[in-house]
């Protein structure tokens, strides 16, 4: 087999592929995508369902950290809605020209809690608590990259709490991994959002970060500029911007920004 | 034929400039004298830095001119020393390997397949899996394979020498018959000297990837260069004799060879052809400046000493006795015997030291 | 039930779109495989180490290279668009994010499975006349096939596990794209505990039939 043969099988072979690739299964025209940050994934899925009943549009959600999200659609993926979990992510992607101008809304918030294993006997009141020598490691999704780390950092940081607290912190990968090592009892507390602490039954809530001193958590949303279905993506927003849509929100723990 | 190639190797470069005409040409020479790679180079399994190969006026290979035929286009067929039969194949399946070649690249006169199986006495293996063959089947089926590829020429790398002696003794024949059936000339590689005696119409000694001298077997090889060749190594002599007659009581078989000389060898029944090859190791002869007497040894042959090739403390004595006859003894031997060319001599032979091929 | 509709799709979908990219691959392996094996030439232990780095760079690092490569923004991505090609968000993105993570497994194990053929069958096959492409399927393949399809449960294997690629390049659309391992990462991201043990307990179950076929496969080879 010499090379040239390889190169002409290579080619017959990438061109078969390429044939493959463009078999389009039936284009769903009217389908809104929603990409929307994983901590969505409940509320949305409900708000979906009921949406599809009332309206001709189907919905289709893709979810994941709200950075590779961004990053997607920076690179053109055809998603219709970003639904962020925090600011920096839709500031960017308003950077680069990529939202429908006037549709961004910052829709929710959410609010700052400390939680500790369920069964701890440590009494945690408020943050300066965790300053406590019992109070041996705190769980906090990486504070440089990740939205729940960030706002946490900044809110201690704010408080004058941040030097003395950082040698405990123990940064993890995200809410979902904090949770898990609070569960386990392998740290003494950490910081979630309230909605994420609902999830789980193994840890409770000590305190809450009272909403007008904590960090300006906001989950903004918009429509991509290069979608093709912005009439549809329009009709979705406005339902879940409407009486349904808050009702849902709330119900799972958010706040609602007026 | 007409080889000239120029090939580096690790230690040394391969350089062979000759031009030979014979049904079985030998190369002899020491291991990791560069015979594999010759062949490789004349299969054009390897790539020749310089030179020019070829057969029955057919150009293979050429630098000058550029031109360099796949393996595929030389006609050749190769057994090398493994043997390297296909294994998941079956016994047919390799020999009929080739047998699809182009009437104009292969040999142009038809070898039939049965004629081969008889032959190479292989008919009862045909549909046995390749991996249930002894060592000697395996050697021979991998000579068919080769020949039914209808090859110009046949490559034969050390084809005896994964076997041992006995084997060795077995097979050797079939190398003849093939020489004598199917008329295809063969380049024979060998360390072995008996092969070359025994199968050897010409033989090109190589040293070091040089050639150190060619020509017919029983001259070539008297020189120096062997004998440092094969210091512990078997050195026979080879010859053609007739039957005369067989004494089971006495247990012996008295012979003629060609230049008259009789000699006694081990008894054999009366074979169907005559015409024996008869072997007879060089360390085997004693030589006797005086007519012995009252010793065992059947054969006694008056000859005279015809040259003297001492290396290294090791003595090869040509005596001719109607036939050139290779006697290898210590040099001290020789100058304890006084021994110089022209000596007239005895050699002094067991019957039973002789052996039949 | 946890057992539901849903988990069946979410198998079938991996599975199927795993054996198509491990099929995919699968001539473009073998080849390159006997390229690396048989053959020098210049600028090979370039083309090595590219084969090599999905194997050893994280796999979001290949997602974002993939994404770069096929989104809208890229000259390849907006070649495929303009023809109605669309790669993004579509099980063809996991099709290929799996098949560019399984490459390197599938060429190391054939690579190793052609290196173990004697060259020296092929050589003769040669001298008696035999085609290149005659020697590669009647003597290399046959000789060399339990390692190929050793190669290709290795990665299909892979495939099945694929995930910082696929939720890079694809997105996790639940119902569209979503594969076993992305529907694992949703499960444990919104505390669905019990559903993420069943698909990991499928997950485990099938990487081991396989993986442990390969290497039997690998073993039989050997003892041949």
């Amino acid at each position: 087999m010499t090379i040239s043969k390889f190169a002409r099988m290579a080619f017959s072979w990438l061109t078969v592929i390429l044939f493959m690739l463009s078999a389009e299964v039936s284009a769903r025209a009217d389908e809104v995508l929603v990409s929307a940050a994983a901590s969505l994934t409940d509320v949305l899925r409900d708000i979906g369902k009921a949406y599809q009943l009332k309206s001709k549009h189907k919905l289709a959600l893709t979810l994941g950290p709200s950075n590779f999200l961004a990053r997607q659609i920076d690179e053109g993926a055809p998603a219709d809605i970003f639904f962020s979990a925090d600011l920096a992510q839709m500031d960017l992607l308003e950077k680069n020209g990529r939202l429908e101008p006037g549709t961004r809304k910052n829709l929710l918030s959410n609010q700052l809690v400390v939680i500790v294993p369920a069964n701890s006997k440590l009494s945690v009141a408020s943050p300066k608590d965790l300053m406590k020598p019992e109070v041996k490691k705190i769980a906090l999704a990486d504070p440089a990259a990740v939205p729940v780390g960030v706002y946490t950092s900044k809110y201690l940081a704010d408080e004058g709490l941040w030097d003395k607290l950082k040698p405990k912190i123990v940064p993890v990968l995200d809410v979902r991994a904090t949770l898990a090592s609070v569960e386990s009892g392998n740290v003494e507390a950490g910081f979630v959002y309230k909605t994420d602490a609902a999830i789980s039954q193994k840890v409770k809530t000590v305190f809450e970060v009272p909403i007008e001193k904590g960090p300006k958590i906001t989950y903004p949303l918009a429509i991509v500029k290069e979608s093709k279905k912005k009439e549809a993506a329009r009709d979705f927003m406005n339902y879940v911007l409407g009486p349904a849509g808050k009702t849902a929100f709330k119900k799972y723990g958010f706040v609602v920004l007026d | 034929m007409l080889l000239r190639c120029r090939i580096p190797l690790a230690n040394f470069e391969l350089d062979i400039d000759v031009s030979f005409d014979a049904r079985v040409t030998s190369i002899f020479g020491p291991s990791g004298a560069g015979k594999t790679t010759l062949l490789d180079a004349i299969a054009g399994l390897r790539p020749i830095a310089d030179g020019e190969i070829e057969i029955n006026g057919r150009t293979l290979y050429s630098s000058a001119r550029g031109l360099n035929l796949s393996p595929q286009q030389r006609g050749l067929g190769y057994v090398p020393q493994e043997g390297a039969l296909f294994p998941h194949l079956s016994v047919r399946k390799n020999i009929l390997f080739g047998a699809e070649r182009h009437r104009d690249i292969g040999n142009a006169e038809g070898i039939s397949i049965d004629h081969v199986l008889e032959v190479l006495e292989i008919g009862k293996l045909l549909d046995r899996p390749v991996t249930e063959l002894s060592g000697g089947e395996a050697q021979r089926v991998a000579l068919a394979r080769a020949i039914l590829s209808r090859p110009q020429l046949l490559l034969l790398d050390e084809p005896l020498a994964a076997l041992d002696i006995a084997l060795k003794e077995r097979i050797l024949p079939y190398l003849g018959r093939v020489r004598d059936e199917f008329g295809i000339p063969m380049i024979y590689v060998t360390h072995n000297l008996t092969e070359v005696l025994t199968l050897a119409d010409w033989v090109l000694m190589i040293q070091q990837g040089r050639l150190v001298t060619q020509g017919i077997p029983q001259e070539a090889l008297r020189s120096a260069h062997t004998i440092m060749q094969i210091p512990d190594e078997q050195f026979e002599n080879v010859f053609t004799a007739t039957f005369i007659e067989s004494d089971a009581k006495a247990g012996r078989t008295r012979v003629r060879l060609r230049s008259g000389t009789e000699l006694f060898i081990p008894y054999l029944p009366q074979p169907a052809n005559r015409s024996l090859q008869i072997r007879i190791s060089a360390d085997d002869i004693l030589i006797g400046t005086r007519r012995p007497e009252g010793i065992s040894a059947g054969n006694v042959i008056a000859g005279t000493v015809h040259g003297i090739e001492l290396v290294d403390g090791q003595a090869l004595v040509p005596v001719f006795a109607g036939e050139e006859f290779f006697v290898r003894l210590t040099s001290g031997a020789v100058t304890r015997l006084e021994l110089k060319e022209g000596t007239p001599v005895f050699l002094i032979i067991k019957t039973r030291s002789f052996r039949v091929l | 039930m946890i057992f539901s509709v849903e988990t069946w799709h979410i198998t079938v979908f991996s599975l199927a779109v795993g054996l198509a990219s491990t099929l995919v691959i699968l001539p473009f392996g073998v080849a390159l495989a006997w390229l690396f094996a048989r053959r020098d030439w210049p600028l090979k232990s370039i083309v090595e180490t590219i084969v090599l780095l999905p194997l050893v760079m994280p796999p979001v690092s290949t997602g974002l290279i993939l994404l770069k490569i096929f989104g809208r923004r890229n000259p390849i991505g907006q070649w495929l668009y303009d023809r109605g090609i669309e790669v993004v968000f579509n099980w063809k993105g996991v099709l290929i994010a799996m098949a560019v993570m399984s490459f390197p497994l599938l060429v190391r194990s054939v690579r190793t499975s052609f290196s173990e053929v004697n060259p020296r069958l092929e050589q003769i096959a040669a001298t008696l006349g035999a085609s290149g492409l005659r020697i590669f399927f009647v003597i290399t393949i046959p000789l060399a096939y339990k390692g190929i399809v050793a190669g290709a449960l290795l990665a299909f294997s892979r495939a099945l596990g694929e995930f910082g690629a696929t939720i890079l390049l694809a997105g996790n659309i639940p119902g569209r794209t979503q594969t076993l391992s992305l529907a694992i990462f949703n499960f444990v991201q919104t505390g669905k505990d019990p559903e993420a043990y069943v698909l990991l307990g499928i997950t485990v179950t099938l990487a081991f039939v396989f993986v442990w076929c390969s290497e039997w496969l690998l073993r039989a080879g050997k003892r041949a």
